[in-house]
């Protein structure tokens, strides 16, 4: 057992004890990572880190995030160090500025030891589509299974207990659905909540910083520190920040909880609807009300569609400044469109140009009423009902995935209610903004899997409550492949 | 919708200053079997003509003005330097107008 198996809170009481210091969890971390066999790097900051953290001499006994070792993304820009993406257009681009995340890091005194892999530009849910290729589920040493995406080499790493938490960005669910295929927290708080500035743009009407940790307190805790109004994003909200731990251990006698009928069907794994059941009923005990409620089969198929159309469509218009000039490699050509040309066609990867592709053809004049218009009223119906379900209960209840993590090159029918339904329906957190966070439901056969909790708009500290007594249930806290449990369901 | 063809996936592509194989080009008229087919499920919602179309999760309106506050502006040798072809200080690039 290391001190970085541990929780943020653990680990800050070891560093303020004099039990170990920042330097020591850097060193240890960097060693971690490069003996990583999952591809979960873009670039491990050896000598930064190790700089930054060699001048942490004086434990903060009030900042529990001094001095412990985190991952970003490859998607959040990083002054001075490169940050590609997981893109060969734009390999070698060195930020002049961080993100405000990481500004906010940075000045907690958190080392970043690393820049994860990501599928490419963030667009893309099975970790296999970065240019330093693909990137494995840390519970299968044989590597033949997915750990999911986008944010693959974040949640890989903080799986595998590189570090206690990892940022990620999550636009369709790429935050909270490999959470459930790596045994981990994961948070996409409320759309406005953390500011994106910095974060590489996919679809900003969808896009959110997220992250993932191995117990629901570090979750609270990170939210309250990177939380907050930042006039360098617009869309970021003049809330203000509470103490998300604050009603953790809370009882959550008559806090009513709807399960959605359709979803709950579109689940085919015996051994996912087994526990889920189970969990169901200890929710029960503790004095949850859990409902079945239905939300409309036609408009559960149509999430997938809805959001493939609107965030193809907004990734034309926000890429389109990688260019070969601005950004990326310039080939050459007698034009400037000759020299766009080549840079795109030999930077973006073929699944990228056929996501692009997509939303091109939605923008068509001939196609927007359709497609792209009728995809963003759908968005409309689909919050709505949401909404309406959640002015009559305090959160819902689903499955994170329809099972654990995938095989890689596993066929699945595109259009079955497996696939439409029960392994997309966590974009309607995108599409309305909610919060929503993947928990640790149990293992089978050594693999994880996960449920989501989504709850109304800035209510996090509900949200965390929840979350923990759910935590509470599985006996999941904490886990890791280093730290493995069975979990009590 | 306007019919699905090699042509127009290639009109797609280029309006977005790429292109790809003729190998890339079928896989896409392929995936666009199934896509069309997802893409119908938009079309069976009823009553959508009675919704805007829904651009963020949330009003955000931002009605101030910043304080006027002087800053350090980019330095030209930063500014140039994620720039692919540079020369005498400016980004080079071919020819545009004439």
């Amino acid at each position: 057992m290391s001190y970085l198996d541990l929780s943020i809170r653990e680990i800050h009481e070891a560093l303020v004890n004099g039990e170990t210091t920042p330097l020591e969890l850097t060193k240890e971390a960097v060693a971690r990572a490069k003996a990583n066999k999952e591809n979960a790097f873009e670039t491990i900051c050896e000598k930064e880190a190790l700089e930054f953290a060699s001048s942490l001499t004086e434990v903060e006994k009030d900042n529990v995030f001094y001095g412990i070792p985190y991952i970003a993304k490859d998607n959040f820009s990083t002054k001075d160090i490169e940050t590609t993406a997981s893109s060969n257009i734009l390999k070698g681009y060195v930020p002049l500025f961080d993100a405000t995340v990481i500004t906010k890091l940075k000045a907690a005194k958190a080392v970043m030891i690393g820049k994860s892999t990501l599928d490419e530009l963030a667009m893309g849910g099975t970790g296999t589509t970065g240019h330093l290729g693909t990137t494995y589920n840390p519970y299968d040493p044989e590597h033949k299974r997915m750990v999911g995406g986008s944010s693959c080499g974040s949640a890989a790493s903080t799986a595998a207990s590189i570090v206690p938490f990892a940022l990620g960005s999550d636009t369709g669910d790429s935050v909270r659905k490999p959470a459930s295929l790596a045994g981990l927290v994961g948070l996409k708080p409320t759309w406005g909540r953390i500011s994106r500035f910095g974060l590489f743009p996919f679809a900003p009407s969808l896009d959110h910083v997220g992250y993932f940790t191995r117990n629901v307190e570090d979750s609270a805790l990170l939210l309250g520190l990177l939380s907050g109004r930042d006039d360098k994003d617009s869309t970021s909200s003049f809330k203000p920040v509470e103490k998300y731990e604050e009603k953790i251990g809370e009882s959550i006698e008559g806090v009513r909880i709807a399960c959605i009928k359709e979803i709950d069907e579109s689940i085919t794994d015996p051994a996912l609807l087994k526990k889920y059941k189970v969990s169901i009923d200890a929710l029960r005990k503790q004095g949850a009300i859990v409902e079945s409620v239905e939300f409309g089969k036609d408009l559960l198929d149509s999430i997938y569609a809805t959001y493939i159309v609107i965030s193809c469509a907004e990734a034309t218009s926000n890429n389109a400044n990688l260019d070969g000039i601005k950004f990326g490699p310039n080939y050459g050509g007698k034009t400037y469109q000759d020299v766009m040309m080549t840079a795109r066609t030999k930077g973006f990867s073929e699944l990228i140009k056929r996501r692009f592709v997509i939303g091109s053809f939605a923008l068509m004049r001939e196609n927007q009423d359709v497609l792209f218009l009728r995809a963003q009223k759908n968005r409309a119906k689909i919050v709505e009902k949401t909404n309406e379900i959640l002015s009559k209960y305090d959160f819902v209840l689903t499955p994170a995935a329809p099972g654990v993590a995938p095989l890689f090159g596993a066929k699945s029918d595109k259009l079955s209610d497996e696939y439409l339904i029960a392994d997309n329906h966590l974009a309607i957190g995108n599409f309305s903004g909610l919060p929503s966070i993947t928990l640790p439901l149990g293992l089978e056969d050594g693999l994880p899997l996960g449920i989501n909790i989504m709850g109304r708009a800035f209510e996090e500290k509900e949200l965390f409550k929840v979350a923990s007594a759910f935590e509470n249930i599985t006996g999941l806290k904490g886990l890791s492949v280093i730290n493995k449990k069975e979990g009590n369901l | 919708m306007k019919e699905i063809t090699l042509d127009v996936l290639r009109d797609a592509a280029n309006r977005l200053m790429f292109d790809m194989s003729e190998e890339e080009y079928q896989t896409l008229l392929q995936e666009f079997d199934v896509l069309k087919k997802q893409m119908e499920m938009i079309g069976k919602i009823e009553g959508l003509e009675n919704y805007a179309p829904m651009t963020f999760p949330f009003p955000c309106e931002v009605s101030y003005l910043r304080e006027d506050v002087a800053e350090e502006p980019l330095k030209k040798e930063d500014a140039l330097r994620n720039a692919g072809s540079k020369q005498d200080g400016q980004i080079k690039l071919p020819k545009v107008v004439g």
